[in-house]
């Protein structure tokens, strides 16, 4: 049994409304010796994770080497998506191994999604203290 | 000029006149304060994947073949 771990919500930018603040979670990403540390937003309306381009090749993966074709939906949906897997370590818990769908789009957030991020975490989101808490799986 | 002599002339303009000055004064202030304002003319992209269900499938079918990997 862990404990939850407690994130704040992201502060907006200067001048923007309380209503911008968003839950991004500090999370490291690794893939063979590379490693990233990261906000990924949470994301509970996004069936998938998505991985942006250009953290993709930082986490060394190599786009023509990655077999797996993934169609998405919205905005993404008219670039190509690749599926690649990683570890991703939340605070000081086990890190887990997470799916990403690897656009080539560059100007995308890092989403979290039901797939497979919020199938390994239980988050609990208090938006009227702009908290969040996340808790690996039972 | 000032507003006083204005209001006359703005008062006889036709309706959707009224509405489009309005539209204007109200796009220069935000600007001038810096608040972001949706334009017609600009596409905003929905980054999330909504109802992507088939991009789900196939991930969750690579990370159970990864997984099940000696």
């Amino acid at each position: 049994m862990t404990t939850p771990v407690r994130f704040d919500y992201a502060d907006a930018p200067a001048g923007r409304a309380e209503g911008s603040r968003l839950a991004y979670l500090p999370i490291a990403l690794s893939h063979g010796t590379h490693v990233l540390a990261v906000a990924g937003l949470l994301d509970t309306g996004s069936t998938v994770n998505v991985l942006p381009y250009p953290l993709g090749l930082q986490l060394g993966f190599v786009w023509e080497q990655q077999p797996t074709e993934v169609h998405l939906t919205g905005s993404l949906a008219r670039l190509p998506t690749r599926g690649v897997i990683v570890s991703g370590q939340v605070a000081s818990f086990s890190p887990v191994e997470l799916v990403f769908a690897w656009t080539q789009e560059t100007d995308v957030p890092i989403i979290l999604g039901q797939v497979n991020f919020f199938m390994e975490f239980d988050v609990c989101f208090f938006r009227s203290q702009a908290a969040f808490e996340v808790n690996p799986k039972a | 000029m000032s507003l006083t002599e204005l209001i006359p002339d703005i008062k006889m303009l036709e309706r959707a006149d009224k509405l489009r000055l309005m539209q204007l004064l109200v796009v220069d202030l935000a600007q001038e304060e810096g608040i972001p304002l949706l334009s017609a003319d600009t596409e905003y992209p929905i980054w999330t994947p909504l109802d992507a269900f088939a991009a789900g499938d196939t991930l969750l079918r690579m990370l159970q073949t990864h997984q099940g990997e000696p």
